[in-house]
């Protein structure tokens, strides 16, 4: 393994630590027996993820190549299987019971349209050049991934995982821009996009997806009500001030005052108890998996790792941001995980075989 | 590149968390920290007990006690159903009163919430034996003013009331607040900072749904202070039943230091119903046009009538205008100018002791005229009118002793001799009230000193400094004489309280009778100390259209034969 692998690694084992840590917290003095063991089941899904890590860290990535197709319909299967017999929870289908694990297909959805696009945007031989693909007219460039992503897309928005779809379509869009597609051709998409908006709002939003996006812009038009995760959230961030309450202290996420501590309120619980300088560090964490997933994506020559690196890098940075931001009251509350931290094996398991695909990039590039 | 682009992308919007983290945690930090702490800190407020009223026996006139209030912590849909129905069946109420009660308030959800005020302690231990069901329900005792004796004293006492917006306005600062309950006249109001008790409380951490969690910190509430009065509690009774229905005052007074021994002012109320809240007693009380809520004894002036002319008489000798020998002849009335004064009787040739003894006005007359009205002003004011008495109780009327320059500045007019024969017997404009009476009496029973009158003689068991009062530096003669002559009204066979004379005790007295206005009866006086040789107690009764002086040394006769019987002469 390469220096970046090995970093990349480092830093996302130390931020799953921060993430057992923090579930702890949120939720050993819950009464329900089933909260309390959540971060032991936490600390299964990291080794499990780390076992992932290194079994893909050792796959050639151009595999993946290989089986984008197939994995591609393996995908949509498993998402109609959600929309068919899936479990229930939380007002949402999200998730699918094999075995005894729930898992959600639409974590598996984010990996495999990143693949997808990749290869859609590249070719196997290596002496393919990007400018083919900016050669790509606005049928090929744009309307045919379009047509590709929304399937999955629309599926996962169905569930309803607003969030994810949204994560995946800006994803979609960042892959394009980055891909070499013609920017006027970005741009008409985005245009599009925002033109609809409308339409969507009218025919494809529920009635509590909509209110959440309106209590994005004023929380306190039902403080008790959509609003109040946001607001608490916000408390429990600033109460953190400059140095957080410290360990086990937070009484916004102790007292059970934030919703959701230990999976999508992550952030904030973390961050109430370790104030400005805790929080900081964890941006900064972030900050360098992605600088080192790009640093992945810069040095490599194959045009479908680069892809693959970039947009594996783009997913990640984007579930942070939005996520974070989301904790902040920048973004509005949809239901996306911070990937590392929030309790969930799903994530956790998606976001490792990520992490080693980006490792089994950095370590092949030299290959060439 | 476009790796650059989005890579410089990606690092804006990282720099927008960071700001973002920075606004919240430093700029907004404390902001947040307090709004947490609101989240999850309930304050349950504990109530001290005012400071009772004790008599100078320690008997306790006024008391508080505990009252219960009921207070939920939490959101109602936390209590179960059940809990609430058996709440509902202890409150004697029905659950449904109980549900829109709870509903109602529950925006303020980091106020416990007052569910029902002053629960008797029956149903408050019934619900205490309850709450380890209830859960989130507190009972929280409060003081509340209890009277054994009703009435009694009230007007010494005052009343407890909600503050009203000058009185906050004026206290805000010494840690009143509004809804305080603040006492309104007499001993509630003067003292109302020792008796008043200091709110202490309970903080307690409650989770998300308002569930107890932990205690924060307790600070004791602190009780009021007690205060003893230098009433006593048996004399006061006697004194209230001997003036009765009528209308008027009672003071009995000890003439060595001032205190206060009864202080009566009739009618009364219980201020037992301000703490009720029965509205249509408390109507029907403000509606009076007696003005229950008055205390005549300090807070009412009244002309004085023929009680004021031991100070003209006192002036006089002091001035050395009269002496024993001098004497006038009564011819009924007296003639100036166009005016006749009159008095109740003819007395032929009257000397100073039998002007006194009968209450002549004419030889007053006379004796004013000698004396002047300047000088019977101040001499007035020596013996402490026109003047507060100092008496540690609110809303002390000032009375009023005119004079010429008075007239001459405030009303522009002249001062004529007919105003000087008014002022000689106590009538025209001259205002006292029936505390400054008996103080003027307790100089000639304690020979010489004007006391500071005061009602208060210890807090929580300190007592009170008592003020030695003001020798007035009278001539041993005047005293004498004036003494002489107080002696005799009731001593003496036809003097006008005579009546006191067959009580087995020497009294020594001055009735009054002051003329009000042509169709209104006159007020009654006496006022007396009493025993002759070593006097214990000055009286002093006002009858306020009594008609007569004689009306009021009989009530005064009846009090002394009553304080006989019961022992405190």
């Amino acid at each position: 393994m390469k220096r970046s692998g090995l970093i990349i690694l480092s830093i996302a084992i130390l931020i799953s630590t921060l993430g057992v840590f923090t579930i702890y917290s949120s939720t050993y003095q819950k009464e329900q027996k089933q909260f309390k063991a959540l971060y032991t089941r936490q600390i299964f899904w990291l080794i499990l993820g780390l076992a992932a890590f290194f079994i893909v860290s050792q796959i050639d990535y151009r595999h993946f190549w290989d089986i984008t197709y197939f994995l591609y319909i393996f995908t949509i299967l498993l998402l109609s299987m959600v929309v068919m017999f899936g479990v229930v929870r939380l007002g949402a289908q999200r998730w699918l019971k094999v075995a005894w694990v729930n898992f959600q297909p639409s974590e598996i959805a984010k990996l495999t349209i990143v693949i997808f696009l990749a290869r859609y945007f590249s070719k196997k031989t290596i002496d393919s050049i990007a400018s083919a693909v900016a050669r790509f007219k606005i049928l090929k460039g744009v309307i045919a991934p379009f047509l590709f992503v929304i399937i999955p897309v629309g599926l996962i928005v169905g569930q309803p995982d607003l969030g994810s779809g949204a994560m995946i379509f800006i994803v979609f869009i960042m892959i394009l821009f980055f891909s070499g597609i013609k920017l006027k051709y970005v741009f008409m998409l985005i245009g599009a996009i925002i033109a609809s908006l409308p339409i969507l709002w009218r025919f494809l939003l529920f009635d509590y997806q909509k209110e959440r996006l309106l209590v994005f812009l004023d929380p306190n038009i039902d403080p008790l009500g959509a609003g109040y995760t946001i607001i608490q959230s916000k408390i429990a961030i600033g109460s953190g001030g400059l140095w957080g309450r410290g360990w086990l202290s937070g009484t916004q996420s102790q007292l059970h005052f934030l919703p959701e501590s230990h999976t999508d309120f992550i952030f904030a619980a973390f961050s109430e108890q370790w104030g400005f300088f805790g929080s900081l560090l964890l941006l900064v964490l972030y900050y360098m998996i992605i600088r080192y997933g790009l640093l992945i994506a810069r040095r490599t020559k194959d045009d479908f790792a680069r892809i693959l690196a970039f947009g594996l890098t783009a997913m990640l940075g984007t579930q942070v941001f939005i996520n974070i931001a989301m904790n902040m009251g920048l973004a509005p509350v949809v239901g996306l995980p911070l990937p590392l931290m929030s309790y969930g094996g799903s994530s956790m398991l998606v976001t490792f075989i990520s992490l080693g695909i980006l490792a089994n990039i950095d370590k092949t590039r030299t290959v060439f | 590149m476009r790796i650059k682009t989005t890579f410089l992308i990606i690092t804006l919007f990282f720099l927008l968390l960071f700001l973002r983290l920075a606004n919240l945690q430093i700029m907004h930090g404390k902001v947040y920290r307090s709004l947490s702490q609101r989240n999850c800190i309930r304050l349950l407020p504990q109530e001290g007990i005012r400071g009772a009223i004790l008599d100078s026996e320690e008997r306790i006139i006024a008391d508080s006690s505990l009252a219960y209030d009921l207070m939920v912590l939490a959101d109602i849909k936390e209590i179960p159903e059940e809990s609430l129905k058996e709440m509902a069946a202890i409150l004697e109420t029905d659950i449904k009163d109980l549900k829109p009660e709870l509903k109602k308030r529950r925006s303020l959800s980091f106020i416990p919430l007052t569910l029902v005020e002053k629960l008797d302690i029956k149903k408050a231990f019934a619900l205490e034996e309850l709450k380890s069901q209830l859960g989130n329900v507190v009972i929280q005792p409060s003081s509340i003013r209890t009277y054994p004796y009703n009435q009694l004293a009230c007007h010494v006492l005052g009343y407890l009331n909600e503050i009203d917006r000058s009185r906050l306005k004026k206290l805000s600062d010494y840690g009143y607040k509004s809804q305080d309950l603040i006492g309104f006249g007499g001993i509630e109001e003067e003292y109302d900072k020792d008796l008043r008790q200091e709110e202490g409380g309970l903080s307690v951490e409650v989770d998300h749904r308002g569930r107890f969690v932990r205690a924060l910190g307790f600070k004791p509430p602190i009780n009021g202070k007690k205060v003893q009065l230098t009433l006593d509690l048996r004399l006061q009774q006697l004194a209230e039943k001997c003036l009765g229905e009528r209308t008027g005052s009672i003071v009995v007074m000890d003439p060595q230091d001032g205190a206060i021994k009864a202080m009566v002012s009739s009618p009364g109320f219980n201020p037992g119903i301000f703490i009720d809240r029965s509205n249509q007693q408390l109507r029907r009380l403000l509606n009076n046009p007696d003005a229950p809520l008055i205390n005549r004894a300090i807070s009412s002036s009244y002309p004085a009538g023929s009680i004021f002319k031991i100070v003209v008489a006192a002036a006089a000798l002091e001035t050395g205008k009269i002496n024993l020998s001098t004497t006038f002849t009564c011819p009924g009335s007296i003639k100036m100018g166009n005016l006749e004064f009159g008095c109740w009787n003819k007395h032929g040739p009257v000397n100073l002791l039998s002007a006194i003894k009968y209450s002549c006005n004419v030889f007053f007359y006379r004796v004013g005229l000698l004396v002047g009205a300047q000088i019977i002003h101040d001499y007035a004011l020596k013996f402490g009118f026109s003047k507060p008495t100092g008496i540690d109780l609110p809303y002390e009327n000032t009375g009023f002793v005119p004079s010429p320059l008075w007239k001459r500045f405030s009303k522009l007019k002249n001062w004529y001799d007919g105003d000087t024969l008014n002022l000689s017997i106590g009538q025209g404009d001259l205002l006292v009230t029936p505390l400054q009476v008996a103080r003027m009496m307790a100089v000639f029973a304690n020979k010489g000193v004007l006391v500071d009158p005061y009602i208060v003689k210890a807090i929580q068991d300190e007592k009170v400094p008592v003020s030695k009062g003001r020798t007035l530096n009278l001539k041993k003669t005047t005293l004498e004489y004036i003494r002489a002559g107080l002696k005799k009204v009731v001593s003496d066979q036809g003097a006008t309280a005579h009546v006191l004379a067959d009580l087995g005790v020497d009294v020594a007295g001055k009735t009054g009778t002051a003329q009000v206005g042509r169709d209104k009866e006159p007020h009654g006086w006496f006022a007396g100390f009493l025993p002759f040789a070593e006097p214990k107690f000055v009286i002093c009764v006002f009858l306020e259209y009594g008609k007569t002086g004689y009306a009021a040394s009989l009530v005064g006769k009846q009090l002394i034969a009553d304080m006989l019987k019961e022992g405190f002469i």
